[in-house]
């Protein structure tokens, strides 16, 4: 069964869920996701015409890279494209034949340091103990001690040394960046789900090792092949360039080591010294744009994603003031938003309409996903990453001011002093670096002219509002517990007294005894100054006792909306009345709870029809055919065909409910 | 407390690491490279000169391993490197401390303007996400960052020395000028330090760059920023104390790992432009077989890599209360 009021606080709605959906079928996502970024692209094709030029140099070059055949010293022509070097070589075929080493070294030596690192980094995280504690300080150290220095050290002992040499002294040097952080990835991997389930089943260390925790660490893997790659191919040239490599050698290093010892460019061969370096910047950037655009690929906060539609145009002069008929002071029209994916957009929000009135206290209620979070955001003109939705349509009338063609600018003296926002963790919302007095006097100090000592008095004020010890006003977040944390963000919102007080979920982080008394406080603090809420939780109790009037959203959309009273002693949309039966009255009967089977349907593919006609008791054939309207039953809103008095009796809907 | 303690502990081993390091690799090659070199110089120089790479090789032909390993030690604690052969019969200690001033002005400082200016650049590019900034440099700095050092100083010599005449090619300073605190001789060093510090510049800002902007993008998400913005502050306000101060603290400790990266470039940069550096009497040792001075100057930058994470642990620190209350 699916509890609605499970633990589920961090569930954010939105594209991209993190890793554990990417743990399987990971490579081929992979590979399509490569062909879209064009920098990977850039770095494959370089990739491949080195590696061609690698495997193929003695039909690729047009002579023969040592015979000193031709005339010392002579400039780039239709025969030597790239001159001769000052021993009468043609520098081109040089360079071709230079390719094969340096891709030898940069395959060589990176794939030696990823299987250092993966074997190091991950047993020392998976053995922990005292196994982690001595390959942890190996690896530490190898990181600070300078390793080019520490390879000129042993090259100048054992000089010339040849290119298996070089492999493995680059290789069993150049891991430990790679091993700290896979090590400290699969740490964080340890206690995850699939882990524990593997090792309930008895799997051996080896096989949860390799099949269970090495599929999720592709991309870091593949970072850690490339950096090494990268490392090695810049690494292997320097040496060759100072004379600590063989002489002999055909590679670009040593191009560089003899150009620069018969003064290449100062003699007018300028190419013998400038080709071999691009060319190894050229491959080093091979790595370094893959490297890169994997970083992009595996962190999709990295990448830029946009909607072809903007929102509304925005206004030079003020939005005009529409005079509201009542005391409204949000009104909500129409408002859509949607998020930009690699494929179809996704509408989060679908045509909402709501309003609130002065010292109104409205509860906006749903299961995880379906667009509570992206509404309040939407209507607090917050939406950006992670969040990273556009409004598409709709009006956000605050105060008869329409919030969505306001820019940002005129946004700012909106904020905060006539409206503010307490977020689900506090934690998270209180910026770890500041004191809460420096928080407060930043918000202080962006409306209004304050003095140092007024920001602190008002400052221990609302802190007293909320039953903080003002003492507590020079802390930083971390230093308070969570129950004070959330009660010093709420505190800030209150600096200002606005006219309106945006909450998500201020509450379900913490435990029960300090939610209610929280809830109490923050009830008792709206009837005594005034202020209005809008409140998001999924957790039905807190609406029926605390608010006003309810929201009701399934699927992006208003399922119900109306007065909490009525809603809780008569719900009528079957969705609402599946959230009732799945919470525990503390009053009425003892009766039996019922989950809702099925879970919220994926927002990038809604159900034809009506959204919950899957999940939905009382589904008939006319619900899959068009989205239902919202239907007026006696004040009360209802997109349910159930509802529409044309089609069924009334009395069976007293039945039904 | 237990975290500086920790700190110290590390730090002790990583200089002993060292250390060991400069005594075993001579004897681990392959047929001794440390018996080989006695053997061969025996006789043929100065029993001072002698002493010196007995010193340096922490061999007295009667003493077991271990105990010579020991004697090495306690030489090295005593600062007791020998005698430089490059430079004889100069003390390593005294050459070394000529050096590192070279070092420290031109690569020392040119580092911090790197990581400060890259900083800067990085956090600014993701604040205007998707701005000119953001989507020019990303690319452009991930492809200097490939560029090798020495082969950038070669360019710059040949464009700006060569070709165009307008900074001098290599060395510290004009050996005509009188050294010493004079206009000229100040005005002199920086003329010459120019072109090295570009180079360096250069190709170890990029990576500054990148991380900075993607800890930023990362940090930009969190939901004290959208916070920020909510409570309508001003966007550079945003920009500094919120997303920028956060996101540094990563790339504060990125500064000290990649230390040891920017050390390496720095030797090849000296090299090219005869910088009379540590970097460059590094690789003179090297090339003069001066071992005494070579494992001097190994382990001075391996010290120099080590304060460098002291700095950037000490900034840490000053920037973020939650590691102050850990330690």
């Amino acid at each position: 069964m699916t509890a609605i009021t499970a633990a589920e606080p961090t569930a954010t709605p939105g594209p991209d869920p993190p890793l554990a959906e990417a743990r399987r079928g990971y490579g081929a996502d992979l590979w399509r996701a490569v062909g879209r970024n064009r920098k990977a692209l850039a770095g494959v094709i370089l990739l491949v015409f080195f590696l061609v030029l690698a495997i193929f140099p003695g039909q690729i070059a047009p002579h023969d890279p040592q015979a000193e055949d031709y005339l010392p010293g002579l400039g780039p022509s239709s025969h030597h494209w790239f001159g001769t070097t000052a021993y009468g070589q043609d520098v081109l075929s040089q360079l071709i034949w230079g390719t094969r080493q340096s891709v030898i070294i940069a395959f060589g030596v990176g794939g030696l340091a990823t299987l250092l690192a993966v074997l190091i980094g991950v047993s020392a995280a998976y053995l922990g103990g005292l196994a982690d504690g001595v390959l942890s300080l190996l690896t530490d150290v190898l990181l600070v001690i300078p390793i080019f220095p520490l390879i000129i050290v042993i090259a100048a002992y054992e000089k010339n040394s040849g290119l298996f040499t070089l492999v493995i002294v680059l290789g069993a040097l150049g891991w430990s960046y790679g091993a700290r952080q896979l090590r400290s990835q699969t740490l964080s991997l340890r206690t995850r789900d699939f882990l524990e389930s593997a090792r309930v089943r008895g799997e051996r260390k080896l096989y949860v090792i390799v099949c269970e925790i090495l599929p999720t660490m592709t991309s870091l893997i593949v970072a850690t092949f490339l950096g090494g790659a990268l490392y090695a191919v810049l690494a292997a040239a320097g040496l060759q360039f100072i004379g600590l490599g063989d002489p002999n050698s055909q590679s670009w290093g040593t191009m560089l080591y003899w150009a620069e010892n018969n003064e290449a460019l100062g003699a007018n061969m300028v190419l013998w010294a400038i080709m071999p370096g691009i060319c190894v910047a050229a491959l080093g950037a091979a790595f370094a744009l893959l490297n890169y655009a994997f970083d992009e690929i595996s962190n999709p906060a990295l990448r830029m994603r946009r909607l072809d539609r903007p929102i509304k145009p925005v206004r030079d002069e003020p939005a005009p003031v529409v005079p509201s008929a009542d005391d409204r002071i949000l009104e909500v029209r129409g408002l859509t938003v949607a998020y930009a994916t690699d494929d179809a957009p996704v509408v989060a929000v679908d045509n909402v309409d709501f309003d609130i009135g002065r010292g109104e206290f409205l509860g906006i209620v749903g299961e995880s996903g379906c667009g509570k979070s992206t509404l309040l955001y939407a209507i607090t003109r917050l939406l950006g990453p992670p969040f990273a939705g556009q409004i598409m349509e709709g009006e956000i009338l605050f105060h008869g001011r329409d919030l969505v063609s306001l820019d940002e600018r005129q946004l700012r003296h909106i904020r905060w002093r006539e409206f503010s926002v307490v977020m689900q963790s506090a934690m998270n919302a209180l910026n770890p670096v500041l004191t809460i007095a420096a928080q407060m006097r930043d918000a202080c100090k962006a409306h209004s002219n304050m003095s140092a000592k007024e920001i602190e008095e008002r400052s221990r004020e609302v802190l007293r509002l909320v039953s903080i010890d003002p003492v507590h006003l020079h802390s930083y977040p971390h230093q308070l517990s969570g129950g004070m944390r959330q009660r010093a963000m709420i505190a800030m919102a209150l600096l200002f007294t606005p006219d309106l007080v945006i909450m998500d979920e201020p509450t379900s982080a913490l435990d029960v005894v300090a939610q209610r008394s929280l809830m109490v406080q923050i009830k008792e603090l709206q009837r005594r100054l005034g202020f209005a809420v809008v409140f998001v939780t999924h957790d039905m109790s807190l609406i029926s006792h605390f608010s006003d009037r309810v929201l009701v959203m399934y699927a992006a959309q208003v399922a119900e909306f109306g007065d909490t009273r009525q809603i809780f002693e008569q719900p009528r949309h079957p969705y609402t009345r599946a959230l009732l039966e799945a919470f525990p009255s503390i009053h009425g009967p003892n009766v039996r709870l019922t989950g809702i089977p099925g879970s919220p349907p994926d927002l990038a593919r809604p159900p034809a029809g009506c959204r919950f006609s899957p999940r939905c008791p009382h589904a008939m054939p006319r619900c899959r055919e068009a989205v239902p309207p919202l239907y007026d039953v006696e004040g009360d809103l209802v997109r349910c065909v159930l509802y529409d008095k044309g089609a069924v009796p009334e009395q069976t809907l007293v039945e039904a409910s | 407390m237990r975290f500086v303690l920790r700190r110290l502990g590390f730090f002790v081993v990583t200089l002993w690491a060292a250390v060991t390091l400069n005594f075993l690799i001579p004897r681990l090659m392959p047929g001794n490279a440390a018996l080989a070199m006695m053997s061969r110089y025996k006789g043929r120089i100065q029993p001072q000169a002698m002493h010196a790479i007995e010193i340096a090789f922490g061999i007295h032909t009667h003493q077991s391993l271990v105990a010579a390993y020991f004697t090495y030690l306690g030489n090295i604690v005593r600062g007791h490197f020998g005698i430089s052969l490059t430079f004889f019969p100069d003390a390593v200690s005294h050459q070394v401390l000529q050096a590192l001033p070279w070092t420290l002005g031109l690569v020392g400082l040119t580092t911090i303007l790197a990581f400060l200016l890259g900083t800067f650049i990085g956090l600014v590019a993701a604040w205007r996400r998707g701005g000119l900034l953001d989507g020019a440099l990303p690319p452009i700095f991930v492809i200097t960052s490939a560029f090798p050092y020495f082969w950038l100083a070669l360019l710059a010599i040949w464009f700006f020395s060569i070709k165009l005449g307008w900074v001098p090619e290599s060395g510290g300073y004009d050996v005509q000028t009188t050294v010493g605190w004079s206009w000229t001789f100040v005005g002199d060093v920086l003329r010459h330090s120019l072109l090295p510090a570009f180079t360096i510049l250069i190709t170890s800002i990029g990576g500054w760059i990148l991380t900075m902007r993607n800890n930023t993008i990362s940090v930009l998400a969190e939901d004290y920023v959208r916070m920020a913005r909510a409570k309508g502050l001003k966007p550079w306000r945003i920009m500094w104390t919120y997303a920028g101060r956060n996101a540094i603290l990563p790339n504060l400790a990125g500064f000290a790992m990649s230390l040891g990266f920017v050390v390496s470039g720095a030797i090849l940069v000296e090299f090219v432009f005869n910088y009379p550096g540590v970097g460059w009497m590094f690789l003179q040792s090297v090339e003069n077989q001066d071992y005494a001075l070579m494992q001097a100057l190994f382990l001075l930058l391996t010290v120099a890599v080590l304060v460098a994470i002291l700095v950037a642990d000490g900034a840490t620190a000053i920037l973020d209360p939650r590691t102050r209350d850990r330690s």
